[in-house]
């Protein structure tokens, strides 16, 4: 067997070996799976994002301040009991507080190996509380994700770049349904008065732009209790710092009009490969993310 | 695998007053249960009584039993140990008038 015909063979197997694998055939990873998570297993490593602070917690900007921890659901529901997850009986569940304009974010940190592709999938599912016998479509002001990213310290063009997607499914009860994206984030603030620590709010709820050919409809289901799992597959390149791909669903968007947030360097960011989840909502009820699964994978 | 366990930091830094609870958190994986809450800065007035609550759908909520009083000074520390408790736990205090307390309240979760 000829080079080509080796490669070829390799790339069939391992094909094969992801298909018939349970865990993972409802996924299209790149060659090295960086992280699988399936919150039967537990939080595996899903934390609630802390904002920064020094000396007193008053420090931490508002907008963080409002995170709490995520939790491990069953999707209970007080007319049909638990949901339930895609392979298992849990989720991770994202809720805000009951209050317009809330979010709250979920994050899981690591660095990266090589400056190369990554590959970020997940099946996701939303709705606000059920605490009202409608349909509450629009209760929800959005889902979505980022990446927080920073080059290698030997790296001259590092910098910290934060690629940002969210689903604009309302505002201000207007059913928007449209993927957005974000360049700029706050002001940067120290925290305290060592000079050591400062805080920025890039979830802050200004400077969203639409991403072109970005409206979708998604499964939102009859009734506030019923669910249905989206997927998600939001390709980067570390190499580049540009996203290459964007997928949910059926749907292939162009990112060819998709920018980052880009701001200097952190003295103490280096590779940092970091994922957030998030919810925030419309109206003064909490607004449900719910993730059955994550996989984060890489070409290294 | 080891049997999962979690600490969830479930309210921080906020300042409760008259009737307060914490954020509903599911934990039906979880067999027991221990709610810490600290205060944060010197509280005000006479300390709160403070009761566990359980709920069938994370709406509506009823007493589990268990009550406590929330701390009478600053990085003073209540405890409430539960169990037995189906998916749906929070604290809620009820203060007097004029009084308050900053609190972190986290929930230690077993399997």
């Amino acid at each position: 067997m000829n080079e080509q015909t080796n490669t070829s063979l390799a790339h069939d197997l391992r094909l094969a070996l992801l298909r018939s694998d349970p865990a993972l055939s409802h996924f299209d990873p790149l060659p090295r799976i960086i992280a699988n998570d399936s919150f039967a297993k537990g939080h595996c490593g899903w934390s609630q994002l802390v904002g920064n602070y020094e000396g007193d917690l008053d420090t931490m900007l508002p907008g963080y301040a409002q995170h709490s921890s995520a939790m491990l659901s069953t999707l209970s529901h007080w007319d049909a009991g638990s949901h339930g997850g895609m392979n298992s009986s849990y989720a991770l569940k994202i809720a805000t507080k009951p209050v317009a304009g809330s979010r709250n974010v979920a994050i899981k940190r690591h660095t990266f190996r090589k400056r190369g592709p990554i590959r970020l999938e997940a099946y996701v599912t939303f709705k606000p509380e059920a605490n009202e016998l409608k349909l509450s479509e629009t209760d929800v002001r959005s889902f979505g994700f980022l990446f927080d990213l920073q080059g290698g310290d030997q790296d001259g063009d590092a910098l910290r770049v934060m690629p940002h997607l969210r689903f604009l499914n309302a505002e201000n009860g207007h059913h928007t349904q449209k993927w957005q994206f974000k360049q700029r984030t706050s002001d940067i603030k120290p925290m305290g008065a060592e000079d050591k620590i400062v805080s920025h709010d890039h979830l802050n709820p200004n400077d969203w732009q639409d991403l072109p050919g970005g409206g979708q409809r998604l499964c939102y289901n009859e009734i506030p209790t019923k669910v249905n799992w989206t997927y998600l597959c939001f390709d980067f390149d570390l190499e580049t710092m540009q996203a290459t791909g964007f997928r949910c669903n059926d749907r292939v968007f162009d990112v060819s009009g998709f920018e980052s947030i880009k701001i200097p360097a952190m003295k103490n960011l280096w590779c940092m490969l970091n994922i957030c989840l998030f919810a925030e909502t419309d109206t003064n009820k909490r607004a449900f993310l719910y993730v059955d699964s994550v996989c984060l994978s890489g070409d290294f | 695998m080891l049997p999962e366990n979690i600490t969830a930091v479930v309210t921080r830094n906020e300042t409760w007053a008259g009737v307060a609870a914490s954020e509903p958190y599911e934990a039906g994986w979880a067999k027991e249960a221990v709610f810490f809450v600290r205060a944060l800065k010197q509280p005000v007035g006479m300390p709160a009584k403070a009761f566990v609550d359980i709920s069938p759908d994370g709406i509506r909520w009823v007493p589990e039993g268990t009550e406590f009083t929330l701390p009478s000074s600053r990085d003073g520390i209540s405890v409430a140990r539960v169990s037995h408790f189906g998916n749906w736990l929070r604290v809620r205090a009820q203060f007097d008038d004029g009084a308050e307390c900053t609190v972190l309240v986290t929930l230690h979760l077993k399997a």
